[in-house]
């Protein structure tokens, strides 16, 4: 799998947690992201780990994860970051 | 005998202006694609990066640390040991830019090579025995065969790239062919002085042209403010 590959996955991962209110339990996220739990929990770790999420908890008290500013900003930027890859095809 | 360095033939301010659009140009480039870099930690932008920053380091120790220590009056380095000066200057300008010139090829080249990281050591070491052979022989033949071999040995591997690439009207391929010219034809310039006396105004605009315009480029895509 190329690095190009995990971008979207990473991109899709963060669409779905936007989409969602910004705010998602991790097994609905785990069935949309269409992963393995072991990938997705190695995704997970790596967002975690990049601050593009944060987990906390709703007012239910159950575990939620929601997107960070660098997050949204990954977002944001995601159409630059491709463009700038196919454009000097790196 | 010759002066260790290039610095008469267009005079060392025009060397000094085009090393300096050029340390600038590279940096810009460095710097505004830092927020692509780090929100994607993507490899061959980390590589891309390095190349113009290793570029950045090059053109200071070909001409801007001549300027530096002549601005802020420090002759003595200089009167005490232009020889070693000169060297090491030719020494760090060869390897950086050779280097720079590996980081780029690498940076288009990685996902063929699967990634393998150890390739960039052994490019170092490739770049450390051009260096050495060009300050140590500073035979115009055997530099310009060294040369020509890499030259086309990057040019190749650029056409395979091109080649497979999805992209098929793609300006960066030519930009790329270009800028390698180039470097091969401003690192002879600094060591053959003499060889491309003539045409030394010409090598500066075209250069400084190339970069300004992948500069350009790189920070329109990079969507830098």
């Amino acid at each position: 799998m190329t690095k190009r590959a995990k971008l979207e996955i990473v991109k899709d991962m963060l669409l779905t947690i936007k989409d969602e209110s910004n705010s998602i339990k991790s097994t609905p996220l785990l069935r949309k992201s269409n992963l393995s739990s072991m990938r997705f929990k190695g995704y997970l770790s790596e967002l975690i780990e990049k601050s593009f999420v944060k987990e906390g908890t709703n007012k239910k008290g159950e575990k939620i994860i929601s997107l960070t500013d660098r997050g949204f900003k990954f977002l944001e930027k995601y159409k630059t970051i491709i463009d700038f890859i196919e454009e000097f095809e790196l | 005998m010759s002066p260790p360095l290039n610095f008469v033939a267009l005079g060392f301010g025009a060397e000094i202006i085009y090393s300096f659009v050029i340390i600038v140009c590279s940096l810009m480039i460095y710097f505004g694609t830092r927020e692509v870099y780090e929100l994607s930690s993507y490899k061959g932008i980390k590589y891309f990066r390095q190349a113009f920053l290793f570029f950045a380091i090059a053109y200071f120790f070909r001409s801007f640390i001549k300027f530096v220590l002549s601005y802020f009056n420090i002759r003595e380095i200089l009167d005490f040991a232009p020889m070693l000066i000169g060297e090491l200057s030719l020494f760090l300008f060869i390897y950086f830019s050779s280097m720079a010139m590996f980081y780029l090829l690498y940076s288009v080249m990685w996902k063929k090579w699967n990634g393998n990281s150890k390739k960039i050591y052994l490019f170092h070491l490739l770049a450390l025995v051009i260096s050495i052979v060009s300050v140590l022989l500073r035979n115009s033949y055997v530099y310009l065969i060294l040369n020509l071999l890499l030259l086309i040995f990057i040019i190749f591997s650029f056409y395979i790239v091109h080649k497979d690439s999805k992209k098929k009207k793609n300006n960066l391929y030519a930009t790329y062919v270009l800028l390698f010219i180039f470097w091969v034809l401003n690192v002879i310039d600094i060591l053959l002085p003499d060889f491309l006396q003539n045409t030394q105004l010409f090598i500066y605009l075209i250069s400084s042209g190339i970069f300004l315009a992948i500069l350009y480029k790189t920070l329109k895509k990079a969507g830098s403010d």
